[in-house]
């Protein structure tokens, strides 16, 4: 449940969903639930050129298995406490 | 597991379009949507018809022909949204991507035109967008919303199974502070972040367990290469 207590950490932040069919989607995280399913706002398509239908959508929400990764806001990272909490995560903490 | 758009016949009877559900597994009917039209990849708008959505899956019946119908399982909906602009769709609309489990990339726009000419129901299964048009429109915001709760209630299969494989011991004192009642299930990131890395509960045992973790720093990197080798397997499924 890290990487969910995490993301809720950083609602209201902008990230980018990058999906396993490489569509990658730029937006404000709205929230997301336990099985990291994801809701952006204001949504921006990265290749918007690739993907012109997408042009429209202003919000979605993304399946959470069909994330490959989350952009995060840099500032939005303290990387030593996710470090940590990631290994602790790992042997059941 | 079915992936992809499916015809969908089982009806009650011919003259009523209301869909058979898997009762007996739960499945049960979360919102009627009449007079919408659906719109299959870059094929012609097919209307109008009904729109019932379940607990375990988005049914489309023709109103016109209540032989025909679609069906896709939540769990191939990877992606949902409203979409507006006119400039993308003449008609606001549910967008949707469809997960095909097909993952051989096709020249599918090509495909697709030449389906035309062809039986209604060839190569819906590697359809990868849908688009819902709800002839009211006040209805997109409902619809989006119903989906998002219905996408909640059907979780990956195996991200369903509670996690079992998380009582390594790494050491000693690790017995005694985990043996004390500190419930993993509790232990929240967002709470209490500092208190949470080797302090909580002021039990100091752990402050020593991520010395620990330091020292075993290799070891732990190569286990993340693995579950990234892990997870580039499950992708290619």
């Amino acid at each position: 449940m890290l990487f969910f207590s995490y993301f809720k950490e950083i609602v209201g932040r902008e990230v980018v969903v990058e999906l396993k069919n490489d569509l990658a989607i730029r937006g404000t995280l709205r929230s997301v639930d336990q099985y990291l399913n994801i809701k952006l706002e204001n949504t921006r398509v990265v290749d918007q050129e690739k993907y012109p239908h997408m042009l429209s959508v202003r919000n979605c929400f993304i399946r959470g298995s069909v994330v490959r990764y989350v952009q995060l806001p840099p500032d939005g990272v303290d990387v030593e406490l996710l470090h940590d909490a990631t290994r602790r995560e790992a042997r059941g903490g | 597991m079915a992936f992809g758009l499916r015809i969908f016949t089982q009806r009650t009877s011919d003259t009523i379009a209301q869909p058979i559900l898997d009762a007996d597994n739960g499945e049960v009917l979360m919102h009627t949507q009449p007079s919408v039209s659906i719109v299959l990849g870059n094929r012609s708008p097919e209307s109008p018809g009904t729109l019932y959505i379940s607990s375990k899956q988005v049914i489309w019946v023709s109103d016109v022909d209540r032989s025909k119908g679609y069906a896709v399982d939540f769990v191939s909906i990877s992606l949902h949204a409203v979409s507006r602009d006119p400039e993308a769709y003449p008609s606001p609309c549910i967008y949707t991507q469809i997960e095909t489990g097909d993952d051989e990339e096709e020249d599918e726009d090509e495909d697709e035109e030449q389906q035309e000419i062809m039986d209604w129901s060839s190569g819906i299964s590697k359809i990868k967008e849908m688009r819902l048009v709800p002839s009211d429109p006040s209805q997109l915001e409902t619809l989006f919303e119903v989906f998002c709760e219905c996408a909640e209630l059907n979780p990956e299969p195996m991200l369903g199974e509670p996690e079992e494989e998380h009582n390594w011991i790494f050491s000693a004192d690790q017995l005694n502070s985990e043996a004390l009642g500190e419930d993993a299930s509790n232990w929240t990131f967002s709470e209490n972040l500092i208190d949470s890395i080797g302090h909580t509960n002021g039990d100091n045992d752990l402050a020593h367990n991520v010395l620990q973790l330091h020292i075993n720093d290799q070891c732990f990197e190569d286990a993340e290469e693995m579950d990234q080798e892990h997870d580039k397997n499950n992708s290619h499924q």
